[in-house]
């Protein structure tokens, strides 16, 4: 009879908790978490095509394969670049880390050189492959480096939506500050806007299709508008699979020089 | 020889369609290369194609790569030759790779203090592109895997000397000997067999804390060692010439390299030590005018970026060890690199300098280039070859200042 009166008691608790937790408000820091700790599966690869395009309309396509692999506290990626045609066996592979103030571990092959180079990590400022994507932009950057406020929740697209402001902590950092439109129930940037360091509109990412693979939401589709330099950055993923077993063997040396 | 060349590339090409279907893939690059002397003292000047083609296919765990490449310079001169030409193995644990191929070791840029498994082409010094400077050699090479781990093993059967300049070349380093000489070559050949093989291993890691190799060889010396025979005049009994003797020696090097980064710098290193290596002496206690002594070379360098300006800059020192003043080298040979580098224009406009600088002699080599990728795979740069100083590595070639334009299709 003991027994049975502490299971109940031990249901209730953890009932009224579930209760209390749904409906307590969330702060902008909890809803940015969300998003960067948004499951993703322990492994994933797809195909990136890559479309950037100037003010004058004329456009230069890169194509890269990629695998990635979450270890738990760590998470390794390499890339592959199979086009255009004088960068194509060039690989980047890639090691962050989960504990807040470490620096990501990189290496670049160059097929012309021959060698694996470390290259510091640090300029994640620095624009991925001439596109309007910073390495911050796609994904790196730590919920921890900046602080974040809920504005207020909207509809956007048909979606339910957080509307959050992230303001760097660091001083002088190329954004003054960043509003994302996070989507409630699936955790994903939908919407976010960039300021300058004066805080003009600089840039504007849109997230144009996402889907659920294998059970976990992925960007399809999205698109960069530099609107100060009127540049775009299309970004589109194909063949993405997920939780396939990829092995320990793809983030090594070994295949940033043997590659595809 | 050429002919078999031409025949050989045009059956490659002639057998793409056929092999097409079975996924063989061809890349490569058209270049032209128009370089001039700025100094009006010699009419020398670059006027080159070049044809790279790639060829490569894998069927399973079995891939081949053959990459044949022309030169075709204004003279109607053909060169044709194969820059690598392989085929891989992959296993679980353990890669072999079977024939001409470059090799390429240690963590320095522009320097080869570990990195001595293929020769270097040095008919136009330093200025090719490393893909272009570096000869294949014809050899197998093992490697095994062992998580961030990896064990490789080469060995090439047939030696492959540096290619030197021709003597009449702008680029050509005569001897340096107060009397008349002349050149015998019957001792700088290495035969053919078994026992003149060379062989090299190095383990290599990379960690999350530091990528380091630890490599050993036994091989060759690439650049021959110039042994000479005095001439008596048999009227008065003194030595009024001398004939020189180039012969390749063996060469024992124990080295290694390491990466790491510190902050925002990559910090990086290598040095070797050389067993074997003969130097030219006036010591009278070696009649044929050189002496063996070991040395070392190493060089320590950092990577760093002030916004998007990326620089470079290593030190690099040679020391002859157990010196005496009988030999003609010095002691030591201290020489600085220092690379500035920044995109512009979305990364398709790329300004560089690159410079050696002999820190003994005062002397140095400064490559400044402006690249611009007018589209995609389609190139164009402007560049130019600037020499320094009067004397050392570099200003003795004072008078080779170049301006050059490259323009390159990659396909």
């Amino acid at each position: 009879m003991k027994l049975v009166k502490i299971l109940l008691m031990t249901m209730l608790v953890t009932v009224i908790g579930f209760e209390s937790q749904a409906q307590e408000k969330l702060t902008g820091q909890q809803i940015i978490e969300n998003v960067y700790y948004r499951e993703t599966g322990n492994d994933a690869t797809s195909d990136l095509t890559m479309t950037l395009i100037n003010s004058r309309g004329s456009e230069r396509v890169r194509e890269i394969k990629q695998f990635s692999k979450d270890y738990g506290k760590e998470e390794k990626s390499i890339m592959f670049f199979l086009s255009p045609a004088d960068v194509r066996n060039t690989s980047f592979m890639n090691w962050s880390y989960d504990q807040a103030g470490r620096d990501d571990d990189q290496w670049i092959y160059l097929p012309a050189l021959k060698k694996v180079k470390r290259i510091s990590s640090d300029s994640k400022s620095d624009y991925f492959m001439g596109s309007d994507f910073t390495y911050d932009d796609l994904g790196d950057r730590h919920p921890s480096e900046d602080t974040h406020k809920l504005l207020r929740e909207e509809k956007l697209n048909g979606e339910d939506c957080y509307v959050v402001e992230s303001i760097p902590k660091e001083k002088g950092y190329m954004y003054s500050r960043t509003v994302t439109w996070v989507i409630k129930d699936k955790w994903i940037g939908m919407k976010k806007e960039f300021y300058d360091e004066d805080g003009d509109h600089l840039k504007t990412l849109s997230v144009e299709k996402y889907d659920k693979i294998d059970g976990y939401w992925v960007i399809l589709h999205s698109e960069m508008h530099n609107v100060q330099k009127d540049h775009r950055t299309i970004m589109n993923l194909k063949n993405v699979q997920i939780n396939i077993g990829i092995d320990d063997g793809m983030f090594t040396e070994r295949m940033m020089k043997r590659g595809l | 020889m050429v002919t078999k060349l031409i025949k050989t590339t045009l059956m490659f090409i002639m057998m793409t369609p056929m092999i097409g279907a079975q996924d063989l893939f061809l890349s490569g690059y058209a270049r032209t290369y128009l370089g001039a002397l700025t100094t009006g003292e010699s009419d020398y000047s670059i006027i080159q194609n070049t044809f790279d083609l790639n060829f490569e296919h894998s069927r399973g765990d079995v891939y081949f790569k053959v990459n044949p490449f022309l030169y075709h310079y204004s003279d109607d001169e053909l060169e044709l030759g194969f820059r690598q030409a392989y085929m891989d193995l992959y296993f679980d644990s353990f890669d072999i790779r079977i024939g001409k191929q470059q090799i390429v070791w240690g963590k320095g840029d522009g320097v080869f203090i570990t990195d001595i498994v293929s020769p270097k082409d040095m008919r136009e010094f330093l200025l090719p592109e490393f893909s272009e400077i570096r000869v294949g050699v014809t050899s197998l090479k093992f490697n095994y895997y062992s998580g961030n781990s990896t064990f490789e093993l080469v060995w090439i059967p047939v030696f492959t000397p540096t290619q030197m300049p021709d003597e009449n070349s702008i680029w050509s380093i005569k001897p340096n000997y107060p009397l008349p000489y002349s050149i015998d070559y019957s001792n700088s050949d290495v035969k053919n067999k078994l026992s003149n093989s060379e062989i090299f291993a190095k383990y290599s890691l990379l960690s999350s804390e530091i990528d380091f190799e630890i490599m050993a060889g036994y091989s060759w010396d690439d650049d021959p060692t110039f042994h000479s025979e005095k001439i008596l005049n048999p009227a008065n009994g003194i030595v009024d010439s001398v004939i020189l003797k180039p012969e390749h020696h063996r060469l024992a090097t124990l080295g290694g390299s390491f990466s790491t980064t510190i902050g925002p710098v990559v910090l990086r290193g290598e040095g070797a030590y050389y067993n074997g290596k003969h130097f030219q002496s006036t010591n009278p206690k070696y009649s044929d005018g050189t002496e063996e002594k070991d040395y070392i070379h190493y060089l320590l360098g950092i990577d760093y970026s002030i916004g998007d300006l990326k620089l470079s800059t290593q030190f690099i020192q040679q020391a002859i060890l157990d010196y005496n003043d009988y030999l003609l080298n010095d002691e030591f040979e201290n020489t600085m690199t220092f690379l500035a580098s920044m995109d512009f224009l979305r990364e398709t406009l790329n300004v560089e300098l690159f410079s050696y600088i002999g820190l003994d002699n005062g002397d140095a080599l400064v490559r400044p280039k402006v690249t611009y990728d007018f589209i995609d795979g389609f190139q164009i740069q402007l560049g130019a070859n600037l020499f320094f100083g009067d004397e050392g590595q570099f200003g003795r070639f004072d008078k080779n200042d170049m301006i050059y334009t490259k323009i390159k299709y990659s396909f």
